[in-house]
């Protein structure tokens, strides 16, 4: 069994039956961004929005794992003095990975990326029902002992325009689409 | 419910309660599909053998995961009193290859005394892996409400 149809077993919610799972997918390789294309400054709103669903919620803290009931229980939620049932902090990851699955914001998926480290701002809970929307920028991009380094900044506002997180995520890349080719054949591409 | 968390209780060094958690092939896959990130460094035991991403054969555990992890530290303290995260910041040091086993920790190291709701302290965090070796750090600002 490869480890698509292992990771199938775990399917439970719409949008990861719907999700474009195959990052090895030469096919999908023309649309995304690399680093040396990255243009710091380039801004874009990504016209996909996510709705946000309790079953969304809940595989993403079943998954990291997390069995605290204000992840699943709206009830026990609420005597906690919480809305509803709580997004788990870095439930950012899924919408994230959701909207930007080609375009700017692709280096998301590349093949040979590392994370070196994240940090996020929090500003409104999210919750079941909202509907989101990503405005996405090109933040900054480095060189340090010979890797390459790229920063995004990712702010998520809910259907009424108001802001719900400032995420910057930072990603160490392979630098061309060639880099990349050669890691879906699986040969090392990362240093300079 | 447990006793609830209020700002007045908490002093600078109070430790928070330690997350421990094994890390197997099917935990990586579970997270890779909750967070939709089905990166083949996480994901495919053999393209990892071959590209050796982090210089070694072998899967590694999400660096989301891991700070999702850090995080829970947090919310297992905080969240059931009504607590939430205002900032959350981690730097990843070493990759957590599959089969690991990681501690996460923190430390309230500041109290910020703005006004009653928004009341906030800081917590260092931290994750080692079985051999005592520093995986990640962080630090987390906690909005405190009662």
């Amino acid at each position: 069994m490869d480890y698509m149809e292992e990771m199938a077993k775990y399917y439970t919610t719409q949008k990861q039956k719907d999700f474009t799972s195959d990052f090895l997918d030469p096919k999908q390789i023309d649309s995304y961004e690399f680093w040396d294309e990255i243009q710091i400054g380039e801004e874009s709103e990504i016209p996909t929005k996510f709705e946000v669903k309790a079953e969304d919620l809940k595989a993403f803290a079943a998954a990291v794992p997390d069995d605290n009931p204000i992840f699943y229980d709206e009830e026990y939620a609420k005597q906690c003095g919480h809305d509803g049932i709580v997004a788990h902090p870095l439930f950012v990851t899924q919408i994230r990975f959701f909207l930007l699955q080609g375009g700017h914001g692709s280096w998301n998926r590349t093949p040979g990326a590392r994370n070196p480290g994240q940090i996020i701002e929090y500003y409104d809970p999210i919750r079941v029902g909202d509907i989101l929307t990503l405005k996405l920028t090109s933040y900054d991009k480095w060189i340090k002992r010979g890797k390459y380094y790229m920063r995004a900044l990712s702010r998520i506002y809910d259907q009424y325009g108001k802001l719900k997180m400032r995420y910057y995520s930072t990603l160490i890349l392979p630098r061309t689409k060639a880099d990349v080719l050669r890691f879906l054949k699986g040969e090392h591409a990362l240093e300079a | 419910m447990e006793n609830k968390l209020t700002f007045e209780s908490i002093k600078c060094g109070d430790k928070l309660p330690a997350v421990q958690q094994h890390l197997s092939q099917e935990d990586i896959w579970h997270f890779a599909v909750a967070s939709l990130d089905m990166n083949p460094v996480h994901c495919s035991p053999e393209w990892c053998r071959k590209s050796q991403v982090f210089g070694i054969p072998e899967t590694v555990q999400h660096g989301q995961m891991t700070l999702s992890l850090l995080a829970k530290v947090i919310t297992n303290w905080a969240y059931s009193s009504g607590g939430t995260l205002k900032t959350f910041e981690a730097k990843l040091i070493k990759p957590v290859p599959v089969d690991s086993t990681c501690t996460y920790g923190g430390e309230v190291s500041e109290l910020h005394p703005v006004k009653k709701g928004k009341d906030f302290v800081a917590v260092e965090l931290w994750a080692t892996d079985q051999n005592g070796d520093k995986v990640a750090v962080g630090k987390a600002q906690v909005i405190i409400p009662q």
